[in-house]
């Protein structure tokens, strides 16, 4: 289907991009990617009056160590994260959340802001976000604001950020300490979309066992969440059979599980359990 | 697709029940609600805006009323046709007091066809659980409102004028 009629602006700067969006915030929409947003609006699923294309700021489109943090530009694309050489070496779970999604020519446009601002109940970058403690740097009208993660995604393609607003850039603190970390997925066969997606960051003491973990899950709920059971159950453990068994069956504790014509939701839950445990086993490998 | 859920809410259950049967409140509490009109006995016209993220449609369609026992039970009948495709639904709400509120179950099965559908299939449900949630939060709070307003307007004038008459009363009475 061809989409409904709709106008079309290239601001030349973010600045020109939030006052544009600021003439009719509800009637916009920020096209990035426009992997989501252009099937939705060819299906007249979505049909926005203005689009504002931030996808060629190529100042909002970077890879950036600075001091402790790591900053990525929100028009970031998954191939310019996945072939990053510099994450593959100080955060490896992004260039693996990356070569995880989609197909070449959806890496190649595909942005990690316009997945995050998407919320997509099924986006793999929602789940990499929360288990890194990512902080979202949100620029609007009345300046910037920033958000971290955990109160950003807030329900089924619904997030903190405000009409007017746009996301800007992607802070995660630089992994220190003996670390490790992972992504474990089942793609959905047809679309590449996670039918269950689990990334884990695990921090460990000098004696192997587990300081700090977190877990991000994402195409089991309406929005990707932390699984704060399964964390509670691997900090301070060994990491033991034990542990990674306990550990793995509360990923879906108190969730209310999606249900959909390819899964069921006790089905996605059993997924959800085995992935975790798997992407818990990698990430400890991979720590060593 | 099978419907089913309960909400708790903190009102009594004769204030609850006439809150869901009531045309102005469901209006205003039925998200993305814009028109609801009465067209027959116990049935309506409805244009709700539905939608989520930058997903949006508009949907024409008729609400019916049935098996109405009240405070307890009553069937909702829906019907609605739109540019993302088309829904059909029916479902069982049945109200029970809950110490000094009221829970609300109900059950239901919707079917919902066209691009929506064979596109949006896998986000079908979380959306009918976000809005019924969206539902039951306004929903709460005008059953709330309502046992909280002050005593009927006439109540007051009727005090003021009884003391206004017999302020008149002592004054040509003398």
């Amino acid at each position: 289907m061809i989409a409904a009629q709709f106008d079309y602006k290239v601001p030349k700067s973010l600045n020109e991009a939030v006052s544009l969006l600021a003439a009719d915030p509800d009637g916009s929409k920020i096209l990035a990617g426009g992997h989501s947003l252009i099937p939705a609006m060819k299906l007249r699923l979505a049909q926005p009056q203005v689009l504002i294309d931030i996808a060629r700021l190529k100042d909002l489109a970077y890879i950036r160590e600075d001091g402790s943090q790591i900053l990525i530009g929100a028009t970031t694309t998954h191939y310019e994260i996945e072939s990053s050489e510099l994450l593959k070496q100080i955060c490896p779970l992004l260039p693996a959340c990356a070569a995880s999604i989609g197909d070449v020519q959806v890496r190649n446009k595909g942005t990690i802001g316009g997945s995050i601002a998407h919320s997509d109940p099924a986006g793999d970058w929602p789940a990499a976000a929360l288990a890194l403690h990512a902080q979202l740097v949100l620029v609007g009208p009345n300046g910037e604001r920033t958000v971290s993660a955990d109160d950003f995604f807030i329900d089924l393609l619904t997030t903190d950020l405000q009409p007017g607003e746009i996301l800007r850039e992607i802070r995660i603190a630089r992994p220190s300490g003996k670390f490790g970390q992972a992504y474990q997925k089942v793609p959905h066969p047809a679309s590449g979309f996670a039918v269950v997606g689990v990334a884990v960051h695990l921090t460990l003491k000098a004696d192997g066992s587990c300081e700090a973990a977190s877990v991000g899950v994402t195409g089991v709920a309406a929005k990707a969440y932390r699984a704060t059971d399964t964390e509670a159950a691997l900090v301070n453990s060994t990491l033991d059979e034990a542990a990674l068994d306990s550990a793995a069956s509360q990923v879906c504790t108190g969730v209310d599980a999606n249900e959909d014509l390819f899964a069921s939701a006790d089905y996605r839950c059993h997924l959800a359990k085995v992935h975790t445990r798997r992407a818990i086993v990698s990430a400890k490998a991979n720590a060593a | 697709m099978k419907v089913e859920g309960k909400h708790q809410i903190d009102a009594p259950r004769t204030r609850v029940y006439e809150a869901l049967i009531n045309p102005e409140v469901l209006q205003r509490t039925i998200p993305g609600c814009e028109r609801l009109e009465k067209t027959g006995e116990d049935t309506y016209a409805a244009t709700i805006r539905a939608g989520v993220g930058a997903i949006k449609g508009v949907f024409n369609g008729t609400v019916k009323l049935q098996d109405l026992r009240a405070p307890e039970h009553f069937r909702m009948v829906v019907e609605g046709k739109g540019s993302p495709g088309f829904l059909k639904g029916s479902g069982d709400l049945d109200l029970e007091d809950a110490g000094e509120g009221t829970t609300v179950n109900y059950t239901g099965d919707v079917q919902v066809g066209g691009t929506i559908a064979s596109v949006g299939q896998r986000m079908i449900q979380s959306t009918v659980k976000m809005m019924a949630s969206q539902f039951f939060t306004a929903l709460t709070t005008e059953a709330k409102t309502e046992t909280s307003e002050p005593p009927p307007k006439h109540g007051f004038f009727r005090t003021a004028l009884r003391w206004f008459s017999g302020w008149l009363k002592g004054l040509f009475g003398r």
